[in-house]
């Protein structure tokens, strides 16, 4: 049973991979603007409503850390912050890909990109807290309060495109009038974001499976301490 | 032919997700070894604390 619900999850996130690379590749229709490049659009998204999910958790993983104190949250966090981590540095690999042969440039500072790009630091920034503060207590507190604060951006990301005139496209999905996708498009673009959901899923679990682990490594440490010193 | 920009993108964040998912299942099996050689540890303890109950 221990073994079964992982191989399950990680054949599932695989199937809903191929399904998603098809649909990509075979299933879409190519944008007639931008040609085949457009095709980044449809791990470049994705990661990105991945990144928001992420550190909602850790949002969410913080307050209730902060409120109840407990060990779970905390390594719920830790987990989605690293995982996190992942995908935001990979939608920020995957946008100047795009930018490039479309915009001409790697990349600028408009609203969203920047916004993105302090979303990051804020990864970094947290796991920087829990590596570098000595005592486990502290750090985690220290960086549920950086997950917590640090969620302001989140909204403020989302909505940029928005809000503001940016160099960044303009929202094709509740972008309001004049928005909207091809309908093969969208439905390609809604499997990616399924299966980039999966693929996080899956890698969170298996990254709060290594905290919970690291922590009864710890606690067993810590019984055997005391008698070790005797020897 | 496939565009060089959406070649290195797709492969570059593949390879990526693979040395994290093997790094990941690197630092389990190394936790997991700990464990089992602290449990065996803690095992060997409570008998030799048994045995000088004993006596």
């Amino acid at each position: 049973m221990g073994k079964t619900l992982p191989t399950v999850h990680l054949l599932v996130t695989l199937a809903w991979m191929l399904l998603a690379f098809w649909m990509i590749f075979l299933y879409a229709p190519q944008e007639l603007t931008m040609g085949e490049v457009q095709r980044i659009f449809y791990i470049h998204a994705p990661l990105g409503w991945v990144a928001g999910t992420a550190y909602t958790i850790v949002f969410i993983s913080s307050v209730t850390y902060l409120s109840k104190r407990s060990p779970l949250a905390d390594d719920l966090a830790h987990a989605s912050g690293e995982v996190g981590f992942i995908f935001c540095s990979s939608l920020l690999f995957t946008g100047p890909l795009w930018a490039k042969p479309v915009w001409g440039i790697w990349w600028t500072w408009d609203p969203r990109l920047t916004l993105t790009f302090v979303l990051w630091l804020l990864f970094v920034s947290y796991l920087m807290l829990r590596s570098y503060v000595a005592s486990p207590g502290r750090a985690a507190t220290l960086a549920a309060v950086v997950g917590i604060i640090g969620y302001v951006d989140v909204p403020i990301d989302y909505m940029a495109i928005r809000w503001w005139r940016t160099q960044h496209p303009q929202p094709v999905i509740a972008g309001g009038e004049g928005s909207g996708l091809d309908p093969r498009i969208f439905l390609t673009f809604m499997v990616c974001v399924g299966a980039f959901h999966c693929l996080f899923s899956y890698l969170l679990a298996q990254r709060f499976r290594l905290a919970r682990a690291r922590r009864e490594v710890s606690a067993l440490r810590r019984s055997l301490a005391p008698r070790s010193s005797e020897d | 032919m496939l565009n060089k920009y959406l070649f290195v993108a797709f492969s570059a964040l593949w390879l990526l997700f693979f040395i994290y998912a093997w790094s990941l299942s690197r630092r389990q099996a190394r936790l997991q070894n700990e464990l089992e050689e602290l449990k065996s540890k803690q095992g060997v303890r409570s008998q030799e604390s048994d045995v000088a109950n004993q006596k």
